[in-house]
């Protein structure tokens, strides 16, 4: 390809791609890796572009691969993160100071205290990343279950393990954070 | 005794395991028996099942306010350029 062609590119559709970049990862500086990535791959691939109809959907297949990768990547190394034994007992039980109380408000009241709302922001930042690696999916993308563990190449019961394990950590730091006593 | 209602309808463990799963997949038959029986007896997993929705109903909304960021992309498209005439 020559350096006119893409440079072309880069200037039409760094924009949108890099929307989708940080929509996708909520992270600047990834988002922005990643639209370098992707121009740096539709670089090389130069002669399987020249059939391309479309140029357009063609630089946003290669970043959603890259997209992917890299949600990919967090899962391996962060999914030994275990801390279980903080919240059951050997038996199974909750041990017993993680059992969970009745925080005493109701559903809707909750979803609109602005210090309910506060707290699960710190504590949404506090999480290992693989939350948020799960959460995007999940949250951005309204994919199904099975969908997000098929992009992730894990098991579901894999799946609603992380889940669980980051809800408990989400849990205790919001009545950390949020519930002063 | 304790062993044989953990077997018959769960431990903590696993019951909040279910209720994780729940909100993406469906239970099987037994598995919502299950978690039903073990909710009626375990204040503090039907504790767990109410604040896990709340979190999962305040973590929707919030997604929901995220709104791409029209970040300035000069600077982004003049590095782009910069790495590939490097290659």
């Amino acid at each position: 390809m020559s350096n006119i062609n893409l440079t072309y590119l880069v200037n039409t559709f760094t924009d949108d791609l890099y929307n989708w970049a940080y929509y996708k990862t909520s992270n600047i500086d990834i988002a922005k890796d990643l639209v370098q990535d992707t121009f740096l791959v539709a670089s090389e691939k130069n002669k399987g572009f020249q059939n391309k109809s479309s140029h357009k959907s063609w630089l946003f297949a290669i970043l959603n691969n890259k997209i992917v990768d890299y949600y990919r990547k967090k899962i391996r190394v962060e999914s030994n993160f275990d801390n279980l034994g903080n919240y059951f007992n050997d038996t199974g039980d909750w041990s017993s100071k993680s059992k969970p109380l009745d925080w005493g408000e109701s559903e809707s009241k909750l979803s609109e205290s602005v210090e309910f709302q506060e707290a699960l922001a710190i504590c949404l930042n506090e999480l290992p990343e693989i939350w948020n690696a799960c959460i995007n999916l999940k949250f951005l993308s309204s994919k199904s279950g099975d969908e997000i563990c098929q992009e992730l190449e894990i098991s579901s019961s894999n799946y609603w393990q992380i889940i669980r394990r980051a809800k408990l950590q989400l849990r205790k730091c919001i009545v950390i954070n949020w519930i002063k006593d | 005794m304790k062993r044989l209602m953990h077997i018959l309808f769960l431990s903590c463990l696993k019951a909040t395991e279910l209720i994780e799963k729940k909100f993406d997949f469906k239970l099987s038959f037994k598995e919502k028996i299950q978690l039903k029986i073990h909710k009626m007896m375990c204040s503090a997993c039907s504790n767990y099942e109410k604040q896990s929705h709340s979190i999962e109903n305040a973590l929707e909304n919030d997604s929901k306010h995220t709104h791409p960021n029209n970040a300035d992309t000069c600077q982004l498209k003049e590095e782009i350029l910069a790495n590939l005439s490097k290659k």
